[in-house]
């Protein structure tokens, strides 16, 4: 037809559909009607004619409405992907213009960002996530026990093997199962043996978590009783690594421990049972007899506290019924004692999440976990405080755009809208950078400072990706929106003529807000890393009454059946005599009870009704050889140790501790007092005090212990102490084969230094104190490049003004003092918020803290001052480049 | 079910005479290459059948819109000579085809026709 104009250039600004198709109908009526009046009909007229030939409207249109549907559908989403496409050009183009901003912005985001995914991966694995492949995980819950516990009142996990029967019989629960801690056991003979990480478990502990084997199957009743032939299942993971995933390993014997083993199943991967720390073999609980005892004590005696049981609930109403049921089990099955006074009526069996981080057996590495998330916030505030930052100073220079676009009638959404597009496509880059550091410091995080959790192979789980990603749009829209709107409220008149270089107090002081908010922030963080730091001091600092820099612990695993009492006695003895011939070794010692283990036993003292226990707990019984006290370095306060003339026969004596022998003999002299120990007629005498020692824990309350010699009662050691004059690391690479090869009767034997053994106890603090320190001189960087930024800004801004200072002879100490002044008042501002914010903060951390105040002045005084510093610094260059200012030239800029 | 889907299928697939018919004519009117808005494709029809094919006016916006659907047409929003707003259709490569297609399956009805009634077929 006839020529036209067009009406609309793209996509954007056509009409909907609907609404085209009603557009269409009106030229319809419009055309129509002009015809048919032209025909000689009144307008009236014409109009129902026109609408009478169209045809019945509604239907009509309806009918039209369907034909467009597909199209419609469509349409739409052309019509997103152009106006995102639309959008995202103009935000690159806005993006090229600066590309200086953009990388600073990138990579500042990105570290926020990525310091987060890390954090994140760690804290969805340890307090999120339940342990991988149990089914319904809600319905599995951990059984604990709290009440009297070795003296203290306590919570603990530990239950007994008749325990977990008690737990089979409780109809309301669905089923019952139990695990025992890990146990490094020897596989294989010969050249091939190697030491494997072996959990012993029973067979229903596998069904009530609901897991399903990769190959073959996990243990059956059957296969979980004493007699029955041994058994064992290997870990995805050790299957693939050790046997190259070869499915024909099913069926294969291997020697575990010196007892032959058929594979039966393979179980699937990443499975690690209730806990997150790797296993390499499963093996049914009853191998505890052999593997730990010569007798089956393990599996009817109610006293050997060795598994850990889990239970699968049926309903949450029924809940409370089994604990009520399992507690009264508990309690009753031992009726005895209770009425001996030797066993708590008042224990509780309860249970708690299968996710131990939420239950109240969390470790401090979880809590840590906790406040570092918070602390990876804190890193990604300031890094939105610097973006914004960086955007006002940027928007300032972008003035006159601005303002030029809104005379041309660009309507200030829209000019918001394109600016915080902007950021938020370099927030999504940065995301993507963040995942990369997420994948690398993630992995370093993990590995160096939780090693023994069995972590997901891939540090970059959907989980994580989507975590980044939604951090990024929040991140870019946080540091993105402020300045968009900030930098579009334009004074027309004034940003076209002055050529946007005025006045920009308002903004300065915005920014100046947010350089100190940075400072606030850093100055937090860096106190919590101090804190931590001293915390790590105090403990390796602390007094555990025995030289733990100094000692390697040695055990021994057997070959062709466990020795007797007096066989290991035996062993035991000959083992400590070749010891003494290896250079570094400077003493050894047997004792029945090694560190971090304990044992009580009842003990009457003559004139005492009931002994009075301390908070800590106690008496603690070790059965020690001669020479215990030297190698341990336990400080001998009074009378003599226990000497190698203390054997069966001699009369019975024991070496006290301080604070058993001021607890039960108070204001006397304990020398020569008298205890009966285990129910025996015989008195004990005291021929010794020594100080008091750590139990295995680092804190805790000071309990009573004695030492008697083992040779006194037949006991046999079941570890050695090995003191050394040297790095106990180096002579423990000596003191291992030796060991291993003085006598065919040994297997294996277990050497380690005492720190190495230790070191777990104490890294809550360690992670605390690297990553808050990390984190912490990450922020104190970025906050010192924001603050940095804002003065060489501000410099820059008032070039004229420095210039006519200058020129009216300004000193150039004067006007570089006035920038250093500017810098360190917002530094000393924002440190003085953040140590009173930190002071507040401080009380909620003390629990992850080791003997430090949240108040700590060092730290605090270190902080302030390292914060000022750095401040100085990062105002000194733009300070210098405004004593460069050349009168003349910033005149004539103008 | 699946015979009641094939009925279907049946029915539909030789466009009945009527909507056939128009489909064909608006192809036609758009072969030439020219760009027009409805209104005037109508008054093209009507012109050049005799205004015997259109039950209802409607149906022409029903056909056009179905026909942008399936692809033959193109549509683009503009000023009519009147001033007023009008959208503007023309043919796309498909609908070059389809007029194609169209006319020598319109001749064969015609032949089948004839064949039947050659009294109708007359032009």
């Amino acid at each position: 037809m006839g020529p036209r104009r067009r009406l609309f250039r793209t996509g954007l600004g056509m009409p909907s559909l609907r609404q085209a198709i009603d557009w269409e109908i009106d030229h319809y009526l419009a055309e129509q009607i002009d015809r048919l009046m032209e025909g000689g009909l009144s307008r009236a007229e014409a109009r129902r004619e026109a609408e009478r030939r169209f045809g019945n409207f509604a239907r009509q249109r309806r009918k039209i409405v369907t034909a467009d549907r597909r199209r419609m559908v469509m349409r739409k989403r052309e019509e997103l992907w152009d106006a995102m496409l639309f959008g995202m050009r103009q935000a690159y183009r806005g993006v090229r213009r600066s590309p200086g901003l953009a990388v600073t912005v990138v990579l500042t985001l990105g570290l926020g960002i990525g310091v987060n995914g890390a954090m994140f991966a760690v804290v969805d694995r340890l307090l999120l996530r339940p342990p991988d492949h149990v089914a319904e995980p809600d319905k599995v819950r951990r059984v604990l026990r709290e009440g009297e516990w070795f003296g203290t009142h306590d919570i603990i996990t530990a239950t007994t093997y008749p325990d977990v029967e008690d737990l089979r019989a409780v109809p309301e629960f669905a089923s019952a199962g139990a695990v025992a801690p890990t146990q490094l056991l020897t596989l294989g003979v010969g050249e091939d043996v190697r030491r494997v990480r072996a959990t012993r478990a029973t067979h229903d502990f596998f069904t009530t978590l609901g897991v399903r084997s990769h190959l073959g199957r996990f243990f059956n009743v059957e296969q979980d009783q004493v007699g029955a032939s041994g058994t064992m299942v290997l870990s995805h993971e050790f299957w693939r690594a050790s046997f190259g995933g070869d499915p024909d390993v099913i069926g294969r014997t291997l020697d575990l421990a010196g007892h032959r083993m058929t594979v039966i199943g393979v179980a699937p991967r990443g499975f690690t049972g209730v806990d997150l720390e790797p296993v390499d073999v499963w093996i049914p609980a009853v191998m505890a007899q052999s593997a730990q005892t010569g007798s089956d004590d393990f599996l009817t005696d109610r006293r050997y506290w060795w598994l850990r049981s889990v239970v699968r609930i049926r309903d949450d109403e029924s809940l409370m019924v089994a604990e009520a049921k399992a507690t009264a089990r508990h309690v009753n099955s031992r009726a005895d004692a209770v009425a001996r006074g030797r066993f708590d009526e008042n224990a509780r069996i309860f249970t708690a999440p299968l996710i131990r981080a939420q239950g109240p057996e969390a470790s401090n590495e979880s809590k840590v976990a906790r406040w570092l998330v918070g602390v990876s916030l804190i890193v990604l505030l300031i890094a939105c405080a610097n973006v914004a930052s960086l955007l006002l100073a940027h928007g300032v220079g972008r003035r006159r755009e601005v303002a030029v676009r809104l005379s041309l009638g660009v309507s200030r959404s829209r000019l918001v809208r394109e600016m915080v597009l902007e950021t938020l496509m370099l927030a999504a880059v940065g995301g993507g950078v963040a995942l990369l550091l997420a994948h690398w410091g993630g992995g370093i995080i993990r590995a160096a400072l939780i090693p023994e959790v069995l972590w997901t192979p891939s540090s970059l789980s959907g989980r994580v990706v989507a975590f980044s990603a939604l951090l990024s749009l929040a991140a870019g829209l946080l540091a993105g929106v402020g300045p968009a709107v900030q930098s579009t409220r334009a004074d027309l008149t004034r940003d076209l003529t002055e050529g946007g270089r005025g006045s920009t107090r308002g903004r300065s002081r915005v920014r100046g807000a947010l350089t100190v908010a940075q400072a606030t922030l850093s100055a937090v963080l860096l106190v919590g890393a101090g804190l931590f730091i001293r915390s790590v001091v105090e403990v390796r600092t602390l007094d555990l009454g025995l030289d733990v820099d100094r000692l390697v612990m040695a055990q021994l695993e057997f070959e062709g059946g466990d020795p007797n009492e007096l066989e290991r006695a035996q062993l035991y003895q000959a083992a400590t005599e070749v010891l003494e011939s290896i250079p570094g070794v400077v003493a050894v010692a047997g004792t029945d009870v090694l560190y971090q283990w304990v044992s009580v036993m009842s003990i009457t003292v003559p004139g005492l009704d009931s002994l009075p226990i301390p908070p800590g707990g106690g008496p603690l019984d070790y059965g020690v050889s001669p020479g215990y006290m030297r190698t341990m370095g336990l400080e001998l306060l009074q009378g003599r140790p226990i000497l190698e003339t203390d054997v069966e026969g001699s009369p019975r004596v024991a070496v006290v501790n301080e604070m058993m022998a001021r607890t039960l003999w108070p204001g006397q002299n304990p020398i020569g007092k008298c205890f009966h120990y285990g129910g025996a007629e015989e008195c004990t005498t005291v021929v010794g005090v020594v100080e008091n020692a750590s139990r295995g824990a680092l804190e805790g309350d000071r309990h009573l212990a004695y030492h008697r010699p083992l040779a006194q009662t037949g006991d046999a050691a079941n570890g050695l102490y090995i003191r050394t004059d040297g790095d106990p690391r180096e002579v423990a690479l000596r003191v291992a084969p030796a060991l291993r090869s003085f006598s065919p009767r040994v297997r294996f034997a277990e050497v380690q230094p005492l720190r190495e053994i230790l070191d777990p106890q104490t890294r809550s603090w360690t992670i605390g104190a690297a990553l808050f320190t990390a984190f912490g001189v990450l922020a104190l960087i970025v906050a010192a490049i924001g603050l940095y930024s804002v003065l060489a800004f501000e410099v820059a801004q008032r070039t004229k003004e420095i210039g006519i200072r200058a020129a009216l002879g300004a000193q150039k100490a004067r006007v570089l003092r006035g920038v250093v002044a500017t810098g360190a008042r917002l530094a000393v501002l924002g440190v003085l918020i953040g140590i009173v914010g930190s002071r507040v903060a401080a009380p909620f951390a003390r629990e992850l803290l080791f003997h430090v105040d949240g108040a700590d002045p060092t730290v605090l005084g270190a902080v302030a001052l390292l914060l000022i510093v750095v401040a100085v610094i990062a105002s000194i260059v733009p300070g210098l480049r405004a004593t460069r200012v050349d009168p003349m030239e910033a005149l004539r800029s103008e | 079910m699946v015979a009641r889907k094939t009925e279907e299928a049946m029915t539909k697939t030789p466009l009945g005479p009527v909507q056939g018919t128009l489909e064909l004519l608006i192809l036609k009117t758009l072969g030439a290459g020219s760009e027009m808005h409805g209104f005037a494709i109508l008054e093209w029809i009507l012109k050049s059948t005799d205004d015997v094919l259109l039950v209802e006016d409607g149906a022409l916006y029903h056909a056009l819109h179905r026909m942008e659907g399936r692809g033959w047409l193109e549509s683009d929003w503009g000023i009519s000579e009147k001033g007023r707003r009008a959208n503007y259709y023309r043919l796309s490569p498909e609908g070059k085809k389809a007029l194609a297609t169209e006319e020598r399956r319109w001749e064969r009805y015609v032949e089948a026709v004839a064949k039947i009634a050659p009294h109708w077929a007359g032009t």
